[in-house]
């Protein structure tokens, strides 16, 4: 029996030391893999301590991990901003992009509890205690971000409890803005077809797909490969390329899945209406003419935006922001041609589009703090400490020397080398932060020292950036800016967006939103799809099951808050 | 083997009775410290999660402790139950489940067999390796190849076709719900075939060879010997896989690959109860409603289990419990 025991205790040692070998092996790769990509950090500090006189004064490092509800772009290993980021203020950012889907990866998270620092908006997260309210943190601590949040600070609070929970990351302007591009919905089609045939002037949907049509009969293949007339996305909560067109055809704003009566401020459906069913009526005909994108409602968002990036589809309905990495691809692909312009379609041309509205407060959008952030006072000072507009600028225009030049008059440009650069894809994930800032607070308009918050909005930069392409597109039809192709907004409602109203997890509205969804899934592509005949007995059919929805209790929630907000939004 | 033990068993017995127990659990005192790290596994990830069925009965929100909860009765089992979309997803993955099942058990089988019949070893590896590595890619890969094959545009599926004549114009096979069940049942063997087969072809090879042999000697043909002495041979080991699979069915039934492969114009035949959970449970904070799912699944899957366990009893078969 002895030896027995003395034989386990061997073992029992064996295992443990081989156990301890194969962890400090581990750790070991680890602290390798560690000091390969900050081997420039060493550098920046015994450069700093030049600058600054001692070199434990340095900022204190600091992590913050991050999870955002985007692709990305991801940047990569080295980039540029994020070295800077870390270098002068000692914050490593330790960021998650999305995979996949986002309600599903919340959910999860919600379920196991694990949550990063930071994180970006869902009301899901408000619902499960998992972000902890702002109002406090921000006034004091953080006096950049409070300034900048002044004028809207009633609107940030939550309509249930009152308390602010995420940090809109647009919709705060200071002073006079006037956007060149609108980055909300429209028809898009290629700028190829317009030159193709003339640049005419067009409203209605008929035109629209003529042209689109006439072009696809004229050349079907695009760079060897199909063309596709018109495609359109129903994946995950990008939904609306599918659903919301009928809307803005019938000349209302964008309010999501309602339509709001602005006298009344009482929104009703449209969806599986009369207001929507002349348009899929339409993108039933186009089907049947071959225009349609047969498999554009079985593809995922990176189906989609590979599709728009090799350049052969004409023409979608979305918004443009939802679509962007893809014509920035054929940007740097050098196929300036194959990007989009925003078109104001209507169903009838008496009726004013209203596709452009005026900046609205992005809620229930930008980053909040998890409750399992350490330290969420060094995080808000982290992100007032970025809305200075060195830090904004930085993200924006880039480095000064490096991106752009300061002008006699005070006003940035780049040169063409510089502009050029910021056409590269890869390029950017190395020297830009585009996905991080997409979703910080940030200072839109000008900045106190008159540069616009971006080149996209420097008027010279603006004309100075367009490609010749764009000039003959601008020019032909006499406009200066590409918003000019939409009706000036006249002042939003007061209640509005719709879109942003929280329907409250596993409520009834909530369970009656999704069931419409899963209904428009299912029937808007089997309307499209169907042969013309039959468009009509589907349509029914769709009605029919939409009777069968508790749509009520979604509308009753959705009016409870537009009531809430004009009461408590006026001024 | 069996006796063996058996002999072993007996041996003590007349000496002390109550004695025997302890004496073979001392004896075989390795096995049950052997047998700890398992049983220890599965009591903290098999049972201790089950108290959290409570949730099923209430209208969980996360963020309070579970019993500080708004109790809601049978609301769940209700919405689920009364939902006009639960008989078409129980029938989905009911659907799905017994073809993957009965496709599975005779390809493999039958993959099995004739791969035995291959006398040259290195062709009958090559072709073993072959079969079964694509078990080995997720089904994020295989999904996504499958719809690359069947794509309208360039799919290999459609040019095929095509060019042989047998179609005017491409199908949109992921777009219509009637081809949805077979192309899972299909892809399903494509990754699973090869790897389901390794264990028929171990029971093959433990069959004894005189009794090919005699069978030869008999004048029995090839097929013969396949139908009387092979498939005989590997009876057991089909009876207590079917048996355990069974037990999966409304597990098995899939998730991933009707998940990646499904679209809203397909819902009505490819949404199962995983994927429904997924949307008006996960998707929308309700919680409970994936728990109430689970709790019926279980109870299911037990009926099933117990179901087929007593059928293989009464048909003289091996069986599991």
């Amino acid at each position: 029996m002895g030896v027995r025991a003395r034989k386990a205790a061997y073992g029992l040692l064996m295992l443990v030391f081989a156990f301890s070998i194969i962890a400090s092996g581990c750790s070991k790769k680890e602290n390798a893999e560690g000091s390969g990509s900050p081997s420039a950090s060493p550098q920046a500090n015994s450069s700093s301590p030049s600058e600054s006189g001692s070199a434990s004064a340095g900022p204190e490092p600091f992590e913050i991990s991050i999870f955002m509800q985007d692709p990305g772009p991801i940047p990569t290993e080295n980039n540029r901003i994020y070295k800077k980021i870390k270098d002068e203020l000692g914050v490593t950012l330790k960021e998650e992009y999305l995979v996949g889907d986002a309600e599903q990866k919340l959910g999860v998270m919600i379920a196991g509890g694990d949550y990063p620092d930071l994180i970006t908006a869902n009301t899901k997260l408000v619902a499960a205690k998992a972000v902890i309210p702002l109002e406090d943190l921000i006034e004091k601590n953080a006096p950049n971000l409070k300034k900048h949040y002044e004028k809207v600070w009633n609107q940030m609070k939550d309509p249930n409890d009152g308390h602010i929970y995420w940090m809109p990351n647009y919709g705060v302007y200071q002073g006079e803005f006037k956007t060149t591009q609108h980055y909300g919905p429209a028809f898009f089609i290629q700028k190829a077809v317009l030159k193709e045939f003339g640049y005419p002037k067009f409203k209605t949907l008929d035109e629209y797909f003529k042209l689109i049509e006439d072009y696809k009969a004229k050349y079907p293949e695009i760079d060897g490969q199909p063309t596709i007339g018109f495609t359109t996305l129903a994946y995950d909560w990008r939904d609306w390329p599918l659903r919301n067109a009928p809307e803005h055809l019938s000349g209302h704003p964008n309010d999501g899945g309602v339509v709001v009566d602005p006298n009344t401020n009482v929104a009703s459906l449209f969806e599986a209406t009369d207001i929507a069913k002349p348009y899929y009526k339409k993108l039933n005909e186009i089907n049947a003419k071959g225009l349609m994108d047969r498999e554009a409602f079985a593809q995922n968002f990176d189906q989609y935006l590979a599709k728009i990036a090799s350049g052969r589809v004409l023409g979608m309905f979305d918004q443009r922001w939802n679509f962007q990495q893809g014509e920035d691809s054929l940007i740097s692909q050098g196929k300036p041609e194959r990007a989009y312009v925003g078109i104001p379609l209507v169903y009838d041309p008496s009726i004013r589009d209203y596709y452009v509205d005026r900046p609205v407060l992005n809620l229930n959008n930008g980053f909040g703090i998890t409750v399992n952030a350490k330290d969420p006072v060094k995080i808000i000072k982290f992100l007032d400490t970025l809305m200075d507009p060195k830090w904004q600028k930085l993200f924006s225009w880039g480095e000064e020397g490096v991106d752009y030049q300061v002008g006699a008059n005070g006003l940035y440009s780049r040169t063409p080398e510089q502009r050029k650069q910021q056409e590269d894809v890869t390029w950017k994930q190395a020297n830009k932060a585009e996905a991080l800032f997409r979703f910080l607070p940030k200072l839109e308009g000008k900045y106190p020292d008159g540069n616009a918050d971006g080149p996209g909005n420097q008027p010279d930069e603006f004309f100075a950036n367009l490609k010749p392409i764009d000039q003959e597109v601008l020019g032909a039809y006499g406009y200066k800016l590409w918003t000019d192709f939409f009706s000036v907004p006249p002042e939003n409602r007061i209640s509005y967006p719709a879109w942003s109203i929280d329907l409250v997890e596993g409520s009834p509205a909530k369970v009656a939103n999704q069931k419409m969804k899963d209904l428009a899934f299912k029937y808007l592509p089997k309307a499209i799809l169907s042969k013309p005949g039959d468009f009509d007995k589907v349509w029914a059919e769709y009605g029919e099951q939409m009777g069968k929805v508790d749509t009520k209790a979604y509308l009753d929630r959705v009016n409870e808050i537009l009531k809430w907000r004009q009461e408590n939004w006026s001024k | 083997m069996q006796s063996t033990v058996q002999t072993k068993e007996v041996a003590p017995q007349p000496a002390r009775r109550t004695g025997t127990f302890w004496n073979r659990m001392v004896r075989q005192r390795q096995l049950i410290f052997m047998s700890f790290p398992m049983l220890f596994y599965i009591l903290l990830f098999a049972y201790a999660p089950i108290w959290g069925w409570l949730m099923a009965f209430q209208h969980f929100r996360p963020g309070f402790s579970i019993l500080n909860q708004e109790w809601v009765g049978l609301d769940q089992f209700r919405f689920l139950f009364e939902d006009d979309a639960f008989l078409r997803v129980l029938r989905n993955t009911l659907g799905m489940s017994v073809i993957s099942l009965v496709l599975g058990f005779v390809t493999a089988i039958g993959f099995a067999i004739l791969l035995n019949e291959i006398k040259k070893s290195g062709i009958k590896r090559t072709i073993q390796t072959i079969s079964y590595l694509p078990h080995f890619l997720s089904w994020v890969v295989v999904t996504g190849l499958v719809a690359t094959s069947l794509s309208t545009e360039d799919g290999i599926v459609n040019i095929v076709l095509l060019k042989l004549h047998l179609i005017e114009e491409p199908i949109l096979w992921l777009g219509e719900g009637k081809y949805f069940w077979g192309i899972v049942g299909a892809s399903n063997v494509w990754k699973e075939v090869g790897w389901n087969a390794i264990i028929y072809l171990a029971a093959i090879a433990s069959i004894d060879p005189s009794l090919y042999e005699a069978a030869e000697m008999d004048g029995a043909s090839r097929y013969r010997k396949m139908l009387h002495i092979t498939l005989p041979g590997i009876k057991p080991v089909i009876v207590i896989l079917l048996i355990l699979n069974i037990g999966w069915i409304l597990n098995g039934g899939g998730f991933e690959i009707q998940y990646f492969l499904g679209n809203g114009q397909v819902s009505d035949w490819s949404e199962t109860i995983d994927i429904f959970v997924l949307k008006y449970g996960l998707k929308i904070g309700n919680y409970s409603l994936g728990v109430a799912a689970g709790i019926f699944k279980t109870v299911v899957s037990i009926v099933l289990l117990f179901a087929a366990n007593t059928i293989a009893k009464r048909l003289g078969e091996e069986r599991l419990i």
